[in-house]
């Protein structure tokens, strides 16, 4: 369910809105739940991106995520852009997972990374997606750090490759089970942001093996 | 004196079994470790010196160096395989300690410094510490106790512990439970994917906690007095409290806002399969007591009965394989009690080894 209001709270997240807005969406927040809770998700969204690991991420990856903004939104500069609540969700997704396995092939190919070009969505008019594919992007990010490691497990020794692929099974049937939830109920932020941290954990546990083995070359 | 340690100095101590050395080090010197497989055990003491005492078998060797302000301590092996050697090593109290090892259990205890602890395939147990804290091991079990700063603490394959600690706290482990007991933060963010997460701990106004499974329970305290906005998310679980919880929100069929008080601190819980239980503190701690008990008395009754000695077929090709697969397949529950056992028979028995 949403109102009038919903898609104005990143804008009183960031401190955007006039003096007269404000007061209105506060006595807004105050008899509304799915507004007040809803504040609270793009809390942790923000509280989540900070949290990010101090890593910049490389230039080329940055270049893409230019790339991928049209003209028109990139001068835009005199006002944020409102997003609604499933686009903060997965645009704060997409650039956790794909900078984090980007920059870690960027460092331990030699290689340059492909830029692939992260969704953002501008207040323009017209429908916006309730849902954005990032799964397709995120999967490549997994499936080349799956790549690199197939490479280096030689290696390690066989109980810990044993180990790690136990425990990356372990989070493609977590995977699973939310992907398989967020079919029932594909606007869940919950399930969302479940399925994202999970998906940053597979990427996390193949980097911090990647990183074990190439430190044996 | 200190000019002459501070150039390259490198001891290759005598191959005999057992070795010691001690050098003088300056105020705010460091301590790094690295040892393939064994032991690395670390002491704090008030003396400035760092004593290195170090258990090589016939092949190993250890190797300890000063490189500027760095005591640097390695292990290898004259021939061969890479050597299983204990090292026991003393240090100032406060001296900063970076260990590493692959087949290595770490156990640290009265240091009041920095420490970062890296471990392939062995437990980390740590007592003390202060400032950045970083403890990592892909098979081995975590423990941190008594310590304070930004602490961060990982597992992959096992159960991460934390008690009285307080500071900045990211802990995590893949297949494990996170218990986090004691503890005063006002920044907690605590996950595993196949484990129970327990915390007891206070609640901060204005402090951010994250607890978070897949496949497990999360239970949490509240302190009576807490002003908290709780959010909890469960797909397929419970959510119960001990005490009154006014609900404030909801979003979906899954996510539940609660206040309580002015709401001032941040919780989130989040468990995919697992319910969600939030206690008094006097609750958790009454229930963490009564399983410390339970596990005494365990180890009680396996201390006396006799035909739980352990026996092993050694082809001598790999400690961990062995011990992995003995622990899994015999007895899950005594996992750790079968990998020390295994190692150290490995030790004793093993092509290392003269005593057989």
């Amino acid at each position: 369910m949403t109102d009038i209001w919903t898609n104005r709270l990143s804008e009183y997240l960031d401190g955007e809105l006039d003096r007269t807005a404000q007061a209105a969406l506060e006595a807004h927040l105050a008899t509304c739940g799915h507004c007040s809770a809803t504040l609270g998700e793009l809390r942790q969204v923000v509280a989540r991106a900070k949290a990010l690991p101090d890593t910049p991420p490389a230039t080329d990856l940055w270049a893409g995520i230019r790339a991928g903004m049209t003209p028109e939104r990139a001068v835009v500069t005199a006002r944020r852009f409102s997003f609604s609540v499933p686009q903060l969700l997965a645009a704060s997704v997409a650039l956790m997972l794909l900078s984090g396995g980007g920059a870690w092939l960027a460092v331990h190919s030699g290689q340059t990374v492909t830029p692939q070009p992260v969704p953002t969505f501008g207040n323009r008019p017209g429908p916006r997606p309730q849902f954005l594919p990032v799964d397709a992007r995120t999967n490549a990010a997994i499936a080349d750090l799956q790549s690199a490691l197939a490479q280096n497990e030689s290696r390690l020794d066989t109980a810990t490759v044993r180990i790690v692929r136990e425990n990356l099974a372990l989070i493609d049937r977590a995977i699973a089970d939310a992907r398989v939830a967020l079919q029932q109920d594909p606007s869940s932020a919950y399930l969302n942001l479940h399925l994202a941290d999970t998906m940053r954990r597979k990427m996390d546990l193949l980097r911090r093996v990647n990183d074990l083995a190439t430190a044996r070359l | 004196m200190f000019a002459s340690l501070a150039a390259a100095m490198l001891l290759t101590l005598a191959p005999q079994r057992q070795t010691d050395t001690t050098i003088a080090v300056p105020a705010g010197a460091s301590l790094s470790v690295n040892n393939f497989g064994g032991g690395i055990t670390v002491h704090g003491w008030n003396e400035n010196r760092v004593k290195v005492h170090g258990e090589t078998g016939r092949r190993g060797r250890v190797e300890v160096s000063m490189v500027g302000s760095t005591v640097l301590v390695k292990t290898g092996s004259r021939e061969g395989a890479p050597s299983v050697i204990d090292l026991d090593i003393t240090v100032p109290a406060s001296m900063p300690l970076t260990l590493n090892g692959t087949y290595a259990d770490i156990t640290v205890d009265g240091v009041t410094g920095p420490i970062s602890a890296e471990t392939v395939n062995g437990e980390i147990d740590v007592r003390g510490g202060k400032g950045n804290i970083t403890l990592h091991s892909i098979q081995g079990g975590v423990t941190l106790a008594d310590a304070s700063g930004r602490i961060e603490v990982n597992s992959v394959n096992e159960d991460v512990e934390l008690s009285n600690v307080s500071g900045e706290i990211k802990v995590e482990t893949t297949n494990g439970e996170v218990t986090l007991t004691g503890i005063k933060s006002s920044s907690v963010d605590a996950g595993t994917i196949n484990g129970d997460v327990l915390y007891e701990g206070t609640v901060t106004d204005g402090g951010s906690y994250s607890f978070g499974s897949h496949n497990g329970d999360i239970t949490v305290s509240v302190q009576e007095g807490a002003n908290v906005t709780i959010t909890a998310a469960t797909a397929n679980g419970d959510i119960d409290a001990s005490f009154p919880l006014p609900l404030t929100g909801s979003t979906g069929k899954h996510r539940k806002t609660f206040k309580i008080g002015s709401g001032s601190a941040r919780m989130e819980l989040e468990s995919f399969q697992g319910d969600i239980n939030l206690r008094r503190p006097q609750e958790l701690r009454d229930r963490i007591d009564r399983k410390h008990k339970a596990h005494d008395q365990n180890d009680n009754e396996n201390d006396n009965d006799g035909d739980t000695a352990f026996q092993f077929h050694f082809d001598f090709t790999n400690v961990a394989t062995y011990a992995a697969r003995y622990a899994k397949a015999y007895a899950p529950k005594y996992a750790k009690d079968y990998a020390r056992a295994y190692r150290n028979a490995y030790r004793k028995y093993g092509p290392d080894s003269t005593s057989h």
